[in-house]
């Protein structure tokens, strides 16, 4: 029995990792870890308090479970929902996900295709069925499928995104950065995918693609001038272009003047980390170093 | 118009203005809970989720096109665009006119809307103005003009008698729209209890779901894809981000 002000503690603690929770599971956190720890705690000891967000959490914590190999725990989960939806197809998804962690996939393929079966228009069990292939490493399969898949659904950015993790790693640029683009035209103002597109154009190599990716460099940092990949990233552009023997005059002097200017913001910033600390003049003067070795001197 | 006061019976407060109050309140739960019974999920069309999928990325092509570098914004225009292989002048569907009187579907939703939500509303609202009809219930805190009188005041016949002073079936309408928030609060959002909710789906429904023809929604949507021009957002990009140091404020703890 506890006294009063120990129950208003205990409410407002419950309320508290309650919101943690649904922050998590609202920006698409994978600290699947502390979602575990926080989740099982919830559940175990405080499941009353929790009313009808119990089911939404049960969810949660299963998928964080079966990233932490916790099988007991994404069982109990799935044991108390089953109970709860017994013919929901969300539930059914979380089910074959399980045998997917168990590596069991002939099982949750024929799980996902009795989904599919019921409703042809279920996006969840479509996608799992992708992520099953390109577990087993069939890559080509996989992007396939998603082809496939995204002619439908069009809209869904989350595909794209795995469609241009897919084909960086078989090395097809030009098909990611086309994934990339669709990302940056519904999301123009995440600097994350100008940044990946800049990269990615950078890594095609070739005059023109060198171009197009200091300047989606650029727009990362104008979106984001925290971001110091983009900064490194405009800097080694620059460079390369400024190097080039098939450039103008102008076009050189242009390149030189972003990359010099590259130059003073990255030693800007590491002067500002470590402020007042010893080792940090080692590491700016290495950072000052690295950038004169990598500078391509002009002719 | 502020005529003398009256003074109410303080058992009009107690059996009528109350009951009123509660018997609102308990047909909405009621209703959101028979909605909730009744209901069957609609079934989607793969073929219409795609196309309003399509329009969609053809419509964000044209807003946000000015970000991607002018190869392709000019690839993805003519993938939609192109006289002979465009997308939207190559694909013509089939339109079937739904006629809301005999597809079956449609008639069986507005039937189970009809009885739970306007129903109840006619009935209760008709034993109310019944049950308690020939006297005074309230008064609304606002002066309103004469034209109200008839409307507010079924069963009063009173000509001097000022139009803020209204009948309980008055009072009942006033509820039905008030308790709003209340369900809210108690059902959570999204409850079927909420009939103004209700009325402003009606009117937003058709702008959600696939117009009921897709062949002119593709037409229209050439037309506007047509006329836009690339006009590319990163053209000075470098002198833009170069005329002021970066800001690194928040980056080292």
């Amino acid at each position: 029995i506890l006294s009063i002000p120990e129950l208003f503690l205990l409410y407002r603690f419950t309320n508290y990792m309650r919101d943690k929770l649904r922050k998590w599971r609202e920006e698409n956190y994978r600290n699947s870890e502390q979602i575990v720890d926080v989740g099982e705690e919830l559940i175990n000891e405080h499941a009353s308090k929790l009313g009808d967000d119990i089911w939404i959490i049960y969810e949660q914590v299963m998928i964080a479970a079966l990233d932490c190999s916790r099988d007991d725990l994404a069982w109990s989960c799935l044991q108390e929902l089953k109970r709860q939806f017994p013919d929901s197809h969300r539930v059914k998804r979380l089910a074959g996900m399980r045998l997917e962690a168990l590596e069991r996939y002939e099982d949750a393929n024929k799980l996902y295709d009795s989904i599919l079966q019921d409703d042809p228009t279920n996006t969840a069990a479509r996608k799992r069925k992708i992520s099953i292939l390109r577990a087993q490493g069939k890559s080509s399969e996989a992007i396939r499928e998603l082809n496939e898949y995204l002619e439908q659904f069009v809209g869904d950015q989350e595909a794209w995104h795995e469609l241009s993790e897919l084909y960086i790693n078989e090395h097809d640029y030009a098909k990611a950065a086309f994934c990339l683009e669709e990302l940056m035209m519904t999301n123009p103002h995440n600097h994350l995918y100008c940044e990946q597109y800049a990269e990615v154009k950078y890594t095609q190599g070739g005059l023109e693609n060198l171009e197009l990716a200091r300047k989606y460099f650029a727009q990362a940092l104008k979106l984001n001038n925290r971001n110091m990949r983009a900064l490194f990233g405009l800097y080694m552009s620059a460079s390369h272009i400024a190097a080039s023997p098939k450039v103008s005059a102008k076009v050189k002097k242009d390149n030189v003047k972003y990359a010099a200017w590259a130059t003073s913001q990255i030693s800007r910033a590491y002067q500002m980390a470590g402020r007042g600390k010893k080792e940090n003049k080692c590491s700016v003067k290495a950072v000052e170093e690295m950038l004169e070795s990598m500078q391509i001197t002009m002719s | 118009m502020a005529g003398p006061e009256l003074l109410l019976d303080s058992s009009i407060r107690l059996w009528v203005v109350l009951p009123i109050v509660f018997i609102t309140f308990f047909v909405g739960i009621l209703r959101h809970y028979v909605t909730q019974l009744i209901h069957n999920d609609k079934k989607v069309d793969l073929q219409q989720v795609s196309d309003s999928q399509v329009l969609l990325r053809s419509r964000i092509l044209r807003e946000n096109g000015k970000y991607l570098p002018k190869q392709s914004f000019a690839m993805r225009k003519h993938y939609f665009n192109n006289p002979d292989t465009g997308f939207f002048k190559k694909v013509k569907r089939k339109v079937i006119p739904k006629n809301p009187m005999t597809d079956p579907s449609t008639l069986t939703d507005m039937m189970k809307g009809n009885l739970t939500n306007v129903l109840p509303m006619i009935l209760i609202g008709g034993w109310i103005n019944w049950a308690f009809s020939g006297f005074v219930t309230t008064k609304v805190p606002f002066p309103l003009t004469l034209r109200f009188k008839p409307m507010l005041q079924r069963g009063i016949e009173l000509i001097s008698l000022d139009a803020s002073w209204v009948s309980s079936a008055s009072w009942y309408f006033l509820n039905v729209f008030g308790l709003r928030s209340m369900y809210t609060l108690i059902l959570g959002q999204d409850n079927a209890a909420d009939q103004s909710r209700i009325m402003q789906d009606q009117m937003t429904g058709a702008a959600m779901a696939m117009p009921p023809d897709p062949n002119k929604a593709f037409k229209s949507e050439w037309e506007a894809l047509e006329i836009v021009e690339h006009k590319w957002a990163l053209e000075n990009v470098e002198e833009e981000l170069m005329c002021q140091d970066l800001n690194f404020r928040g980056l080292f703890i």
